[in-house]
């Protein structure tokens, strides 16, 4: 029986570096923290709050992202946006990602 | 967005992160964090919770602002992380086993030579080096914990290749020699400076007379020379740690060469032993010319064989 901790610690390794790809995926279209934690939940990448957004400050100071300030509504809502740059990158790691997947299957056997 | 009401619970959660974050990002994260945090208890409110429930629960979630400042900060959890780790722990294992006996050691000298009893310099040699050792713990941790959070300027870490596998007997002695050059370095240096106020000899006011000449003290000569000193044990650790460079070389030799030409200087200008100690002592007249020349011929002796072991490893690369 695998232990809780054993399991959550390994999740969480094979995990990491998931969620950037996924931020940068869904910021092809613009929206916020907030919205982006609820869809990256409801996607499947559970993500902690105070892990996504700082998440998203760095990957703006990358320039894989943009932002742009919307004082439309009354609150005022960062949006990012997946750069040119950002696009990028998740075209190589998605590219990565299949290799591995393929990669996976072969190691199990399967076709 | 300050309100003139007592802050609430969300305004002292957001100043507690923005105190952490440097403060040209403050304006641009609070804006941002305090929008989350309104849209998540909204969230929370329309699942029928009191707004006081709702905002306990959210700024839970978000956990300790400590750690979500970091986050924005960019700044580690730790105080040495593993790009410097083993370097840490490398560094502070030499100077623990070279430094504490070499302090202790030399303290209990200077004790034995002042003529003290034996539990006062047992005492104060342990109490000495237990000293040296918090200090060479502390301020090596400081130095690392520095070097972690200073954005590095692109240093190029050295890779790690075979050639740096520890060579079984080689490199244990020369580790056994860096630690007998720095036990020996800190006693000669605290005999010399202690040796004007050693009662070998007193004047007739019952006041001690130096051994070395006054001049070198007069002069700051003596200064330069264990400046010297210092430096060459410098090298020597640096010659055990970074891998051989012409630059390494050159400074070793340099400071060799500068040693012993200012010892011969010395001896040669009889600068050495101190007159009016030979008188007291009753030495023969000629002692001072015996101790010079014995001194010029150890130093042109070292300066061959540091010449020799120079070319030797020179050819050797």
């Amino acid at each position: 029986m695998l232990d809780d901790e054993l399991l959550s610690t390994h999740l969480q390794e094979l995990r990491r570096g998931t969620v950037v790809l996924a931020c940068l995926l869904i910021l092809r279209k613009p929206n916020y923290g907030y919205a982006l934690l609820d869809l990256l939940e409801r996607s499947g990448f559970a993500v902690d709050a105070n892990t996504l957004y700082p998440l998203l400050r760095r990957l703006e100071k990358q320039g894989l992202l943009t932002s742009d300030w919307n004082t439309d509504e009354s609150r005022p809502r960062k949006f990012y946006r997946t750069s040119d740059l950002g696009e990028e990158l998740a075209h190589t790691l998605s590219r990565d990602w299949d290799e591995l997947h393929a990669a996976f299957r072969t190691l199990k056997g399967e076709p | 967005m300050t309100t003139s009401t007592t802050p609430t619970l969300t305004d002292r959660y957001i100043e507690a992160t923005l105190r952490r974050v440097p403060s040209r990002q403050r304006p641009d994260i609070e804006r941002e964090l305090r929008t989350s945090i309104a849209d998540a208890v909204d969230d929370r409110l329309e699942a029928g919770v009191t707004p006081a429930e709702a905002e306990a629960a959210v700024l839970t979630d978000l956990g300790d602002p400590a750690r979500l400042a970091a986050g924005y900060a960019d700044r580690p959890l730790h105080l040495i992380g593993p790009a410097f780790y083993l370097e840490y722990t490398k560094l502070l294992r030499v100077l623990l086993v070279t430094v504490v006996p070499a302090v202790a050691a030399g303290v209990g000298l200077v004790r034995v030579l002042l003529e003290r009893d034996a539990s006062t310099v047992v005492g104060d040699a342990v109490g000495a080096g237990f000293t040296a050792a918090l200090h060479v713990v502390f301020w090596t941790t400081v130095l690392f914990a520095i070097v972690e959070r200073v954005p590095s300027p692109k240093l190029p870490t050295r890779r790690w290749t075979p050639d740096a596998l520890p060579e079984p007997v080689g490199r244990r002695t020369r580790y056994a020699e860096l630690i007998a050059e720095t036990v020996a370095m800190v006693v000669f240096t605290s005999f010399i400076l202690i040796s004007p106020v050693l009662r070998f000899q007193t004047d007739a006011d019952g006041d001690a007379i130096g051994l070395l000449d006054p001049w070198l003290w007069d002069s700051g000569l003596i200064y330069a020379f264990l400046g010297l000193l210092v430096v060459s044990l410098g090298l020597s650790f640096a010659k055990y740690y970074v891998s051989p460079s012409i630059p390494l070389a050159i400074g070793r030799a340099a400071v060799e060469l500068a040693t012993g030409l200012t010892l011969i200087w010395l001896a040669v200008n009889d600068r050495i032993l101190n007159p009016a100690f030979v008188e007291a002592a009753g030495w023969s007249a000629g002692a001072s010319r015996w101790t010079n020349g014995i001194i010029v011929v150890i130093c042109i002796g070292s300066l061959v064989s540091a010449v020799v072991n120079g070319l030797r490893d020179y050819r050797r690369r």
